[in-house]
């Protein structure tokens, strides 16, 4: 994946905090990964599919899918229930739509998100496609975004074994 | 004037129904889908305008629009969605929607877009 490619996910996670978040966001140093493994607890995981092919995770420590969330919608959470896990399958959606709009000369679509809780994870690469991830700190908690993106000629076959899986 | 929000996600439709409150609006339907959205709009003439998802299970927001027009309703919608791609937007325009909000949004596009359409009661 081109470094590049991870600058309209990061203008789109500023817009994020900008529009809908009234908070600001400090962007860390990406970093990259063959497989992404890690402790977050809540993954929000979206595709996009068309002249490239890839995976988006918006990867979340609890306290803070349940701040961010709590700020989106103007309410306290304290436990993960529904409105949380549907925050943050709705955060990583508009994420990655506002970025892919972003990319100039792409025909690019969405699938709907999903949302996965747990430590013990995978996030399986495409073929042989690098993660890059992104940390951020916000005054509403930590987080990173995580994306492999390569264009669609190159994954015909191998996206087909990509995903996550348990380990 | 009574608003008709469609998300598939209900934190969605929180965030954009206490939009509306704190703009005065509090006569708010709310829709799960494009299908549910369309009935509630063959049933009910008080809805004054649709603030409508385009991403959706059963049925889209798009095919909502091509549905709620060919039955001959002339309710504002407004898409409210992250296709922000300029065929997105022509590709609704042409389908009968009379305006777009990219997500993500802020209270003042909301807003707007309640100037734009809501007559004064």
């Amino acid at each position: 994946m081109k470094a590049e490619n991870v600058n309209p996910f990061i203008e789109s996670v500023a817009d994020v905090f900008t529009n809908m978040l009234d908070s600001t966001v400090e962007t860390g140093t990406p970093v990259i990964d063959a497989d992404e493994t890690g402790t977050p607890d809540i993954i929000g995981v979206i595709g996009l599919s068309g002249t490239a092919q890839g995976i988006v995770a918006l990867r979340l420590p609890v306290k803070t899918a349940l701040t961010m969330v709590g700020r989106m919608v103007g309410a306290e959470f304290r436990t993960v229930d529904s409105s949380i896990i549907d925050g943050v399958g709705e955060l990583v959606n508009i994420i990655a739509g506002s970025a892919k709009a972003k990319f100039t000369g792409q025909n690019l679509s969405l699938s709907l998100p999903s949302v996965v809780r747990g430590s013990i994870y995978k996030l399986s690469n495409l073929g042989n496609t690098l993660w890059l991830t992104v940390p951020f700190k916000s005054p509403l908690g930590e987080f990173s975004l995580s994306v492999c993106l390569k264009p669609v000629a190159a994954t015909e076959k191998e996206a087909a074994h990509a995903g996550i899986g348990s380990r | 004037m009574q608003v008709l929000v469609v998300d598939d996600s209900q934190i969605m439709r929180k965030i954009i129904m206490g939009a509306l409150t704190k703009l005065g609006v509090n006569d708010i339907v709310e829709a799960s889908n494009g299908q549910e959205a369309a009935d509630l709009l063959a049933k009910a003439n008080g809805i004054g305008l649709v603030l409508m998802d385009w991403n959706m299970p059963v049925m889209t927001g798009i095919d909502a629009v091509r549905k709620i027009r060919g039955g001959g309703i002339k309710t504002p919608v407004v898409m409210v969605t992250t296709e922000a791609e300029k065929e997105k937007v022509v590709e609704a325009i042409k389908a009968g929607a009379n305006d777009y909000l990219v997500k993500p949004f802020n209270h003042k596009d909301i807003q707007g877009k309640l100037e734009k359409f809501l007559q004064p009661a």
